[in-house]
């Protein structure tokens, strides 16, 4: 019964145009960063083109593989913590905007089945992405030319991005159980947003190890240096809360009232 | 409990903070029949469909359906339920023909259950059109092939009827009746078209502040329905004395008519009495309360 309810899942994704929407937004981040490294590399063209004063807030910036590497991680790893609250809510969050929720509630198949089919859709869909993003983040820092590739270089950049994207996933569930308890968009995004303004301060109090929230951002750099090995307690506190993320969204969808 | 007992509630309320929704509600609905659930809006109808369905949680006691108690965790039984709740939902960017497929998945049916759903519900030149673009009308058959793809032994339709036209009410009247009829499949519908309810209806429970206010079948409503003469004349004001004086105890004004209660068939005696008076008969005219108007004095309309 549970390849009915995944298939069904991915069933409505079909023609949505929010799966094209965050590959777009995600896709940004690398020729962003494939611009700056040009200004920096280039800056007589640049300034050519207008772009010199951009290159004044880029001092520090080295037009590198290095550089242009941690700089990979710490997009996918902070835009993605949002994009992935985004996607959260889209696939619970719609049910209750177009108000099919209640369609799937009263069926011959357990609640715990669509909580666990739209976790697989969203780490799909994230996957997706993240290797789509990867491939041409390679892409475009091989065609600018930029000094310092190696092969390990490169084995370090896909490995960090893979670690905070799938860290990022861990924190999905309790942004699904947000999205079931406030029957919509909104509470979900909110709630992400807060997370990450919580998870700087954490970080920056010396909790950036406990707190969920703070483990991405310390780990790719966003407070302090980049911490690239985390401690076990760290698992330990992510695999609770993506555990307990998935508890509670079964709970709400067994046991709360689902008015719409 | 009956043996051929569907559908049956126990003292079941619901209680949202300091608004009792439904308030010790006892329901039994037997196999093959059409049951007409009335009430006002806010009366209790859509809570207790939810509860009906496990969307919601009884405050107190229980629902149980085709033998199950239905509660959390409760899926068994609903691969013979098919239902509607409140407005006809879809997923937008989704066909007709997707939606129910989603559907057929979902409930096991075969693969052309979507096709007889789609020609049942007169949706066939919609079938591929996605369902944001469809009418109001269309949606709500669109809800209908959904509860009913799967040949379902029971029906749960909160307004059936709402948004189709008057030739769409009679082609699904005529379907639910056909199948409680052929199939003896079991209806629990709500609506707020009570000419609807009249003529579709083998029993009808009417539920006023979440309470049961009376169960009836259509022979205990023609029984309980108030008969009067209805009487135009050209000078209400003396008609009515003129009644009461001769004897008809219980005359009503109701807008430029007058109402003649327990008069029976002594529609000879009110047009002498009137016409040789000098008053100018317009017309008299035996009636009997329908459902609305009986349902109007219940729920004090």
């Amino acid at each position: 019964m549970f390849s009915s309810v995944l298939a069904t899942e991915f069933l409505k994704l079909r023609r949505s145009k929010v799966t094209w929407l965050t590959l777009g937004g995600l896709s940004m981040g690398p020729l962003a960063l494939a611009l700056f490294m040009w200004i920096v590399r280039e800056p007589g063209r640049a300034a050519q083109l207008g772009l010199l004063g951009t290159k004044a807030n880029l001092s520090g910036l080295e037009a590198t593989w290095a550089a242009y590497g941690s700089a990979l991680t710490l997009i996918v790893g902070a835009g993605g913590m949002l994009l992935l609250s985004f996607i959260v809510a889209y696939v619970f969050g719609r049910e209750y905007a177009d108000g099919t929720a209640k369609n799937m509630l009263a069926l011959p198949v357990g609640r715990r089945w669509f909580v666990i089919a739209k976790l697989v859709v969203v780490a799909a869909w994230w996957a997706a992405l993240v290797v789509a993003v990867l491939a041409e983040a390679f892409a475009v820092g091989l065609a600018l030319g930029l000094p310092g590739f190696s092969a390990s270089l490169a084995a370090d950049i896909v490995r960090n991005t893979l670690l905070a994207a799938g860290i990022s996933y861990l924190l999905a569930p309790a942004v699904a159980w947000i999205t079931a308890a406030g029957r919509g968009y909104m509470p979900p995004l909110g709630f992400a947003i807060a997370m990450m303004a919580l998870g700087n301060v954490f970080g920056k109090t010396g909790w950036a190890d406990w707190f969920p929230w703070s483990i991405v951002p310390s780990m790719i750099g966003m407070v302090g240096s980049p911490v690239r090995t985390l401690p076990p307690g760290s698992y330990v506190v992510l695999g609770l809360t993506f555990v307990a993320g998935i508890a509670a969204t079964i709970a709400q969808l067994r046991w709360a009232d689902n008015v719409q | 409990m009956p043996t051929d007992t569907v559908i049956a509630t126990h003292a079941l309320t619901k209680r949202f903070g300091d608004v009792l929704a439904v308030d010790g509600l006892d329901l039994d609905v037997r196999r093959g029949e059409v049951y007409g659930f009335l009430g006002r809006n806010g009366a209790g109808k859509t809570t207790t469909i939810r509860m009906l369905l496990g969307l919601i949680r009884p405050s107190a006691g229980e629902v149980t359906m085709l033998g199950r108690r239905i509660g959390p965790g409760e899926t068994s039984v609903f691969g013979r339920v098919g239902y509607l709740v409140e407005t006809a939902t879809a997923y937008p960017n989704l066909t007709v023909r997707e939606n129910l497929d989603i559907q057929r998945r979902l409930t096991g049916a075969p693969k052309t259950a979507v096709a007889d759903a789609i020609e049942r519900l007169g949706l066939s030149q919609y079938a591929d059109r996605r369902a944001d673009h469809l009418s109001l009308g269309n949606k709500q058959r669109l809800s209908l092939a959904r509860a009913l793809l799967h040949a379902p032994d029971v029906l749960v339709l909160d307004e059936p009827a709402n948004a189709l036209d008057p030739a769409g009410i009679v082609e699904v009247r005529d379907m639910l009746r056909s199948l409680a009829d052929e199939r003896g499949v079991t209806v629990f519908m709500s609506s707020h078209i009570l000419a609807e309810v009249a003529h579709l209806a083998d029993r009808i429970g009417i539920v006023h502040d979440g309470r049961l206010l009376e169960e009836l079948d259509r022979d205990e409503l023609a029984a309980k329905a108030r008969s009067y003469i209805e009487v135009r004349t050209s000078d209400l004001d003396r008609a009515e004395a003129l009644l009461r004086a001769v004897g008809f105890a219980h005359v009503e004004r109701e807008g430029d008519t007058l109402r003649v209660f327990g008069a029976g068939e002594r529609c000879p005696d009110i047009a002498r009495a009137l016409v040789s008076a000098g008053l100018e008969l317009t017309s008299l005219t035996p009636t009997s309360e329908d459902l609305e108007t009986y349902f109007l004095r219940l729920t004090g309309g």
